[in-house]
């Protein structure tokens, strides 16, 4: 390993960073300059270009643009406004009832789609409006909803679990991950709603009509369909009906059948729809790619093991190295989009923290939660700029007001890292 | 509508294409490996890996395609502090680093994977299909982006107003 | 003179008896060579996949690699032969084969396509092993799914046998056969245990269907960077390894039976004939594909 390779890597990375090169560019560009540094120019290129494509040549991927095509299908009919409508009928009533109606709308949005980014532009946009009605400033709306669109990241359906998979090399399988996600996503959700309850009570505001159970009923009925998505695809999962993949495509053929039947959407729909969600799995699929060969460098350059052998030496308490990981997760978030740093960073920390008897499945929680923090952040924040953007502030007025929810997060994070129960339960029950 | 964005659009429509038809191709691939295990129960050995390469094929296809839209994930924080001026000369100097990774990487590192497996007749396991027509994908979307990359450039200089 | 490193990717973790024959090869290199070849391993498929490590071999980023013959086959035809079921009588007669003229042919036909072949390592035999129903003949096969790799002659194999051939990619399997979406699938003990199968399977039928070898492979591109002297020695210690990886190999099965003896796992000991009988088109179907290779089938037959 040379040191001067991984300095032109991680300077070159930077600045492409900053000049809004690409993220997926600039990755694979600073591997290109690292990697042609270490081996010979034509093995080394090509060694690239095939990386690119075995990378993402995986049949487990291929969740991915099937959850992404099933959310965007059921985005199309609507479902955004019945799911706040159903939340809402739940906890209008409470102190700062608004803002629940955004975290607990941003749960269930989040868990159907998959996609913290979906959750946070479908949602925000809506809610932010009516939550300055009623008094909230809009970077505080912002925060609620940024940090807690980060929960549908944990509660399945979730492409970062699925990449996760991947990056463990089977060591943790998707419906395991999926099931060790419901606990630590419903209780991030609750940890952001008892702190809204701090500044709702302590601020007073308002209280909603409290909805009568009819309404709720109502509410429900409008919303049963799309709830009933995650039960299928869990359900199916769980029983062993079929693979987490087959698991995604049987959404797609629900979701596309009922929409068809609620006449929000035609036939000829279709192909809008294909493109759309085809180039949202490009978007991801494209960072895999430049991710994988970046990860393959790392391994080429012997670092997984260097990083591995230095924390076990130096940091000689299991609870210390955990927490180390921890810290170096946070500041790798910062900087990184979720995607690239899953697929980089799982394969040097996953030996260690299994050494130390860390489940992988646990440890695909505490990592995919850790970055949950990163996408919040800036300077690389992709839900902190969604976020801010659908609720039209600027991100530095968004930051001030972020900062006690990121404290939670990391709360959470600390909770879920040393409680494995909190993971495992779920999974043990079910012995995934 | 000028020749050089005629020619543009031309090629965006049949890229859009693609990845629909790729994409609805990849449904029913899957669908169908699923319900002929369950009411046919029989397992087709060729869904995987037909659903696998597709899979390639519309990530690195539409990879392409984002190019031209200019929709990659990227961050612009410092980008929207620039002039209008400097926005400018940024995105060139973008563009001229996506061309020369889809120059190196894609079109030369990419010709010589599909040229060594080709060669080399590597054929995949189910489908007995060689190899090199999958890689193919990536120098032919390295010489769409390079295009792209040219067609942004000229973009710049011939019209000011745009950023 | 200067130090060559040869950077060698396998998939197996560093538990495995066949790593244990690479760390013997790296050894014995290293010491013949008096260091100025050095070998630098990457376990657990750091590098890559089989098919993927081998394209990087051809391309020349790494310079060998341990594959399984079934992997093999798909870049040099030759190997397909190891792959056909019941092809050796026992081991004796495998590694007479293997480690005789029809062997060495074989290795040597890799060099067309840039893959030199060094040397066999024991990879045992497989055989079947399921959740819920055993299999004691093969009448008790038909209908059940069991995953077979992505190879078409393991697929004839079990469909021929009765069985619903069912290619799964080897990550998903833990879960499907835990869930039922496969009944079963097939292995040797020692990756049986490794993959943590033997915990959710009820019955480990040995009938030895197939003894497809690994491999030892380097890349011509980095062969032809050698002198003649390091050609020698990287030989020499390719074959010194394998005898050694036998050794290991012995050893890893006896442990791995006793593991999943004591777990419970119900280990049947069939009359191997009766599967061998219903395999045989296989062979046959084979020949009639690739005539070339009859030859080399007949051969080892005899
Ligand atoms: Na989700
Ligand atoms: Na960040």
């Amino acid at each position: 390993m040379e040191v001067i390779s991984i300095i032109v890597l991680f300077a070159s990375f930077f600045t492409l960073l900053l000049m809004k090169v690409p993220v997926a560019y600039s990755i694979g560009i600073s591997t290109t300059l690292s990697l042609l540094l270490n081996i010979d120019k034509m093995p080394g290129l090509t060694t690239i270009a095939q990386r690119m494509t075995t990378g993402i040549d995986s049949f487990a991927l291929l969740a991915i643009p099937f959850f992404v095509l099933a959310g965007e299908i059921m985005k199309q009919g609507g479902i955004a406004n019945r799911l706040i409508n159903f939340a809402k009928s739940l906890v209008a009533s409470l102190p700062g009832g608004l803002a629940y109606v955004n975290v607990l709308a941003s749960m269930l949005f989040g868990a159907i789609s998959g996609s913290a980014v979906a959750a946070a532009s479908a949602i925000g946009s809506i809610m932010t409006d009516r939550m300055e009605k009623e008094g909230y400033p809009r970077a505080l709306s912002a925060s609620v909803n940024i940090t807690s669109s980060t929960t549908g990241l944990l509660i399945p359906p979730s492409n970062i679990l699925i990449v996760y998979a991947l990056a463990s090399g089977g060591t943790a399988s998707v419906a395991a991950l999926f099931i060790a996600g419901y606990l630590p996503g419903i209780l991030l959700g609750f940890a952001i709603m008892g702190y809204i309850a701090f500044i709702a009570i302590s601020k007073g505001y308002s209280k909603g009509k409290r909805s009568t159970l009819k309404e709720v009923w109502t509410y429900f009925r409008k919303a049963f369909f799309s709830l009933l998505l995650l039960v299928v695809v869990v359900g199916g999962i769980v029983a062993g009906i079929f693979t987490a993949t087959e698991a995604s495509v049987i959404a797609v053929l629900y979701a596309a059948i009922l929409s068809l039947i609620y006449g929000d959407m035609k036939v000829k729909d279709f192909p809008s729809i294909l493109l759309t969600s085809g180039k949202t799995t490009s978007v991801v699929m494209f960072l895999i790619c430049t991710s994988m060969a970046m990860s393959w460098l790392f391994s080429f350059e012997g670092i997984p093991e260097m990083i591995s052998t230095f924390l076990l030496e130096s940091l000689n308490n299991k609870f210390a190295i955990f927490l180390a990981i921890n810290i170096i997760l946070l500041i790798i978030g910062t900087f990184m989009d979720m995607t690239p740093a899953v697929l980089i960073f799982t394969p040097i920390f996953l030996p260690v923290v299994t050494t130390l008897g860390m489940h992988p499945v646990h440890f695909g929680i505490v990592i995919v939660l850790n970055l949950c923090i990163g996408i919040c952040t800036p300077p690389v924040g992709t839900l902190l700029f969604v976020g801010s953007g659908v609720a039209n502030v600027s991100v530095t007025k968004v930051i001030k007001s972020l900062l006690p929810f990121l404290a939670i997060m990391i709360a959470v994070l600390m909770l879920i890292s040393f409680i494995p129960e909190i993971s495992m339960f779920l999974p043990n029950l079910f012995e995934l | 509508m000028s020749k050089a964005e005629y020619i543009f659009n031309k090629i965006n429509k049949t890229l859009e294409w693609f990845i629909i038809i790729i994409f609805a191709l990849l449904v029913l691939d899957v669908l169908f490996q699923v319900i002929s295990r369950y009411l046919l129960g029989t397992s087709f050995t060729w869904t995987e890996e037909f659903a696998r390469f597709s899979l390639i094929w519309m990530t690195i296809i539409g990879a392409a395609y984002l190019n031209a839209k200019k929709e990659h994930l990227s961050m612009d924080f410092l980008y929207q502090k620039l002039s209008i001026k400097n926005k400018r000369k940024a995105s060139i100097i973008i563009e001229i680093f996506i061309f020369l990774f889809a120059l190196i990487i894609m079109v030369i590192g990419g010709f010589n994977l599909v040229y060594t497996t080709l060669h080399l007749n590597q054929l995949s396991g189910t489908l007995r299909i060689p190899l090199g027509y999958v890689y193919a994908i990536l120098p032919l979307s390295g010489i769409l982006i390079m295009y792209f990359s040219i067609y942004h450039i000229s973009n710049f200089y011939s019209n000011k107003n745009i950023v | 003179s200067e130090t060559k490193v040869l950077y060698l990717g396998h998939t197996l973790p560093q538990t495995h008896p066949v790593h244990k024959g690479i760390i013997e090869f790296k050894k014995a290199l290293e010491l013949k060579s008096n260091g100025t070849l050095k070998v630098k391993v990457f376990p657990d498929g750091q590098l890559g996949s089989e098919r993927e490590t081998l394209e990087l071999l051809q391309i020349g980023s790494v310079a060998a690699t341990k594959v399984s013959a079934a992997t093999l086959s798909n870049f040099v035809p030759e190997y397909n032969v190891l792959g056909i079921p019941y092809l050796f009588r026992n081991k004796e007669h495998q590694f007479s084969v293997l480690e005789g003229k029809v062997g060495k042919t074989i290795l040597e036909k890799g060099s067309k396509f840039w893959l030199r072949g060094l040397c066999y390592y024991d990879a045992g035999s497989r055989s079947f092993y399921t959740s819920k129903k055993a299999i004691r003949t093969p009448e008790d096969l038909k209908g059940l799914k069991i995953r077979v790799q992505n190879n078409q002659m393991a697929i004839n194999m079990v469909n021929s046998m009765g069985g619903a051939a069912t290619p799964l990619a080897y990550g998903e399997l833990y879960a499907a056969i835990q869930q039922g979406v496969v009944d079963g699938a097939e292995n040797n003990p020692p990756s049986f245990v490794s993959s943590n199968h033997y915990e959710i399977s009820k019955y480990y039928t040995l009938d030895q269907h197939s003894s497809v070898p690994d491999v030892l492979l380097i890349g011509t591109k980095f062969w032809n960077k050698l002198s003649e002297q390091e050609k020698v020695w990287v030989q020499a210690a390719a074959d010194e390894s394998a005898q050694a990886q036998k050794v290991f190999w012995r050893e890893s099965v006896e442990a791995s039976m006793k593991i999943v003896k004591d777990w419970g796992v119900e280990v049947i000991i069939p009359e191997k004939s009766l599967f061998a009988e219903e395999s045989k088109n296989v062979v046959i179907e084979f020949v009639k594909k690739f005539p070339e290779m009859a030859d080399i089938v007949n051969q080892i037959k005899k």
